[in-house]
């Protein structure tokens, strides 16, 4: 029968446009159609794979799996814990943490479910024993759900019985509940019963096509509550892009924070083949809302724009543009950390990509091998960006997860805690990144790696399989 | 088994057949769930299908649902002729009038389910009393609550007309059964009958819509002289005994941000005076309006509307101003009780809210009467036809 909740939404309504005026802001999602956050990392001495799969609507309820790996020190431990952690009311607003479930037939692998009530910045912090991580989540209306087929029949069905007898009680009510016992109705009673019931009917078809336009209303303002990231528009003059932010929330909201050390991410990818890629990291002229980059060598065409940046409460957003790049000369490059990759270059830059099959829906270690050791690039031992052609999946993930570093960083300092990564600094010749293909169909994946001080940037092409 | 037509048979035992009992006993769980459940996601936020209070609402509905069923079958198939004679019929089957509404109303509640369920998917859980879904919930929980109500007048009214006995004890049934209804009403409002939304336009208008059609109704359809007030009474009662109950249980929030630490259930606003205009409209009633006594139900709409107006204003109007003051907040009046987990604490409050937003003005006064007189008039109207009903 449903929760028929709570009172007082006229307050809610008042706290909400407080949320709105000095937190942050509604929806906003650092990824294109790839909404799961992985993670890797250690929570205490336990190495740990959590996959935080978020509600498409809020309130509601986010899926969470947590892996112990192996190498865990000190044993298996006894007790898992999840907690979903509001960035503005902190571990003091929390609810008390949930125990996650063992899986049965999969050892190691505990899952739970959490109700995330409100739009914003979320952590969700993992307790592994005595061990703690925090998972940055963020949670925003993404789609609007229509209703199945089946469901919409039954429903109707319903409906219209529901329609039906409340007519016909009405009818009989006026026709027979004032006679006196035994009593029969004469022509006149019936006439009249008739006529009211006919009546009753308009009224009630009046005041279902007034619940119709309600809904209708409610779902209006349920689209227009959906994600969309703030509005950008990118330009290129004398070799240089610029990415305007134009979107009066943009002012609203908290300032942006560096993530990795940069204040934006912008990956270009040019269509329609993919063919080139450049990963370079714009600066803010004068204000935030103008972000500027010199570009490098690229081909002439219309390259797709995605631009990552973080705000101050560790919610992060993709901004997303096309523009058309004309033939230019390289200029300098504004930052040293920036690259490219261009389909004639070698496709693998050195790196191989240890094969295994690939299931829209399926977690997997996508890993990649270098011929020479790597080192740290902007703080990670490797960067991978996955596209479809199609551009509704894009994606920018590291070997500890798709999560922002940057919104790990604010609530580490909020909640005072050290979330530990399992991909170190330490000298290694391969990466691995966690993540699951939200669909089947083709993908390209680029990884970037540093050694020698280069970055080297390698391009595959994958398939992934639907699921069966 | 004792049943609906025979009053001698009822009179005998002194108490309501059981299936009228258990009908008023599922009215008021319905009730007493709705308010429940309510503290429940104000309090503790998570549930699931079986929480005590979804199990009280549920338990309203599957009386009704039994209860009407099985009144229905018995009539229809093995009714005896005096059963039979108080029945209306329904596609061929026969049952009293209360049985058929009863029953739609649990079909009703059973429809809200799914539709509720795939509203939560589709929009996210809602934070708010008033939504499709939820309506065709509370069409039903009130359509239970009608029956129960139709179930007990038709007695009521054969009793007073020498074809039964204990009107009296029918028309305390009936009251009682009008002010479950009315408490039903009033939780629809829940949202703008905050203490500090009754200085607001609003609140009046939506009040003097409201409530007048039930008081004038029962007052009208009952047999007894103050069933307005009695009405009000029960509804008052019911409602005191959930704010008075529910904070003696502990409870944590179990979902989060939380702004207001809980370690109790959050009670129910503590109810509306409504018996003040309700004493009126039976004062009224007893000398201008009862059965025979006037011409002209629009004069009479207006004079009880005034009167419902004038009274529920003053009194809501200063009893507001009280609940805000820091003398209500004890377990008696729970005042500043009533905010949820997600509620921030702050000077909101005790400040009446809108003020400048939605002022009560002359005019608002004016549509707030215009109103009452519409649903003084719809009660007079429903009042006559109920006490005209036998079956």
């Amino acid at each position: 029968m449903g929760e028929l909740d709570v009172a007082g939404a006229a307050v809610r309504r008042r706290l909400l446009l407080l949320f709105l005026l000095f937190l942050l802001p509604a929806a906003v999602l650092a990824h294109v159609g790839s909404p799961n956050v992985f993670f890797d990392g250690e929570a205490g001495p336990h190495p740990i794979r959590v996959i935080v799969r978020p509600p498409e609507v809020v309130p509601g309820v986010a899926e969470i799996t947590v892996r112990l790996k192996e190498g865990s020190e000190g044993g298996q431990p006894e007790r898992v814990t999840v907690q979903p952690v509001y960035y503005r009311t902190g571990i003091e607003g929390a609810p008390p943490p949930d125990v996650a479930s063992p899986v049965p037939g999969d050892p190691g692998l505990f899952a739970a479910q959490l109700w995330l009530m409100t739009q914003g910045s979320y952590t969700v912090r993992v307790q592994v024993g005595d061990g703690v991580a925090l998972v940055p989540v963020v949670t925003a209306p993404t789609r609007l759900k229509g209703m199945q087929r089946g469901l919409g029949i039954v429903l109707a069905a319903l409906g219209l019985f529901l329609f039906a007898g409340a007519v016909t009680i009405v009818g009989s009510a006026v026709r027979e509940s004032g006679l006196a016992p035994g009593e029969v109705p004469d022509v006149r009673r019936r006439l009249r019963a008739r006529i009211v019931a006919a009546i009753t009917g308009v009224l009630l078809a009046l005041v279902l096509i007034g619940g119709k336009s309600w809904w209708d209303s409610v779902e209006a303002e349920e689209r227009a509550d959906l994600y969309r990231p703030f509005a950008v528009e990118a330009s290129v003059r004398d070799g240089v892009l610029a990415l305007d932010i134009n979107d009066v929330r943009s002012r609203e909201w908290a300032p942006l924070i560096p993530d990795h050390g940069k204040l934006m991410h912008l990956f270009l990818v040019r269509e329609p083949g993919l063919d080139a890629f450049a990963h370079l990291h714009p600066v803010p002229r004068g204000t935030q809302e103008r972000f500027e980059v010199a570009l490098p060598a690229l081909p002439a065409g219309r390259y797709r724009v995605y631009g990552d940046v973080v705000h101050e409460s560790g919610f992060p957003q993709t901004l997303t543009d096309v523009v058309d790049i004309p033939a230019i000369p390289a200029g300098p490059a504004t930052d040293p950390d920036d690259s490219w990759h261009l389909a004639g270059n070698a496709g693998d830059g050195g790196l191989t990509w240890l094969k295994i099959p690939l299931v829209a829906g399926r977690e997997v270690d996508l890993r990649f091998e270098a011929k020479v050791p790597l080192e740290p690039y902007m703080g990670m031992m490797g960067h991978a960006v996955i596209t479809r052609p199609d551009g509704e999946v894009f994606v920018h993930l590291h070997p500890v997860g798709s999560f922002s570093m940057a919104s790990q960083q604010a609530f580490e300092r909020k909640l005072g805690v050290t979330t530990a990564h399992a991909h170190g600094h330490q000298a290694v010749s391969a990466v691995s990144f966690p993540y699951e293909f939200p669909r089947p169909g083709r993908y390209r994946i680029w990884v970037q790696v540093k050694s020698g001080g280069r970055v080297v940037t390698g391009a595959f092409d994958v398939r992934v399989l639907p699921r069966t | 088994m004792e049943s609906i037509a025979p009053a001698a048979a009822v009179s005998r035992t002194a108490a309501l057949p059981w299936h009228v009992a258990a009908m008023l006993v599922g009215s008021t769980s319905i009730v007493v769930g709705i308010l429940w459940d309510i503290s429940w996601h104000m309090t503790i936020g998570r549930d699931t299908f079986w929480t005590p209070a979804h199990m009280a609402i549920y338990l309203g509905g599957v009386l009704a649902g039994i209860c009407g069923g099985w009144l229905a079958l018995k009539t229809t198939f093995a009714g005896t002729p005096g059963e039979r004679d108080v029945a209306v019929r329904f596609w061929g089957f026969r049952a009293p009038l209360g049985a058929w509404v009863a029953i739609w109303g649990a079909l009703a509640m059973l429809t809200s389910a799914p539709f509720d369920d795939w509203w939560h998917n589709a929009y996210g859980l809602d934070v708010e009393i008033l939504s499709p879904p939820h309506m065709v919930l509370a069409a039903g929980m009130i359509g239970i609550q009608l029956g129960a109500m139709l179930l007990v007048l038709a007695p009521q009214n054969r009793a007073a007309e020498g074809r039964g006995q204990g009107v009296r004890r029918w028309g305390i049934a009936f009251v009682y059964a009008a002010g479950a209804v009315l408490s039903m009403l009033t939780i629809l409002l829940t949202e703008y009958s905050y203490p500090n939304s009754q200085h607001t336009a609003f609140f009046y208008k939506a009040s003097c819509g409201v409530y007048p059609v039930m008081l004038v109704a029962a007052a009208r359809a009952s047999r007894l002289r103050w069933a307005a007030t009695l009405t009000a009474a029960f509804y008052m009662l019911i409602t005191l005994a959930m704010v008075w109950i529910l904070p003696l249980f502990p409870a944590r929030p179990m979902l989060g941000p939380i702004d207001n630490p809980l370690d109790h259930m959050v009670p129910p606003l503590f109810p509306l005076l409504l018996i003040v205009p309700a004493a009126a409209v039976d004062w009224i009633l007893q000398r201008r309006g009862l059965r025979g006594k006037t011409t002209n139900d629009w004069l009479l709409a207006v004079g009880l509307s005034a009167a419902f107006l004038i009274l529920f204003f003053a009194t809501q109007w200063l009893f507001a101003e009280f609940l805000l003051s820091p003398a209500s907040r004890n377990w008696f009046f729970a005042g500043d009780m009533q905010w949820s987990y997600g509620d921030e604490p702050g000077a909101y409050r005790y400040v009446f809210w809108q003020l400048d937003e939605d002022p009560v003005t002359p005019a608002g006064l004016g549509t707030a009467l215009l109103l009452a007189i519409l649903s003084t008039r719809v009660g007079l109207w429903w009042g006559s036809w109920m006490s005209r009903v036998r079956r």
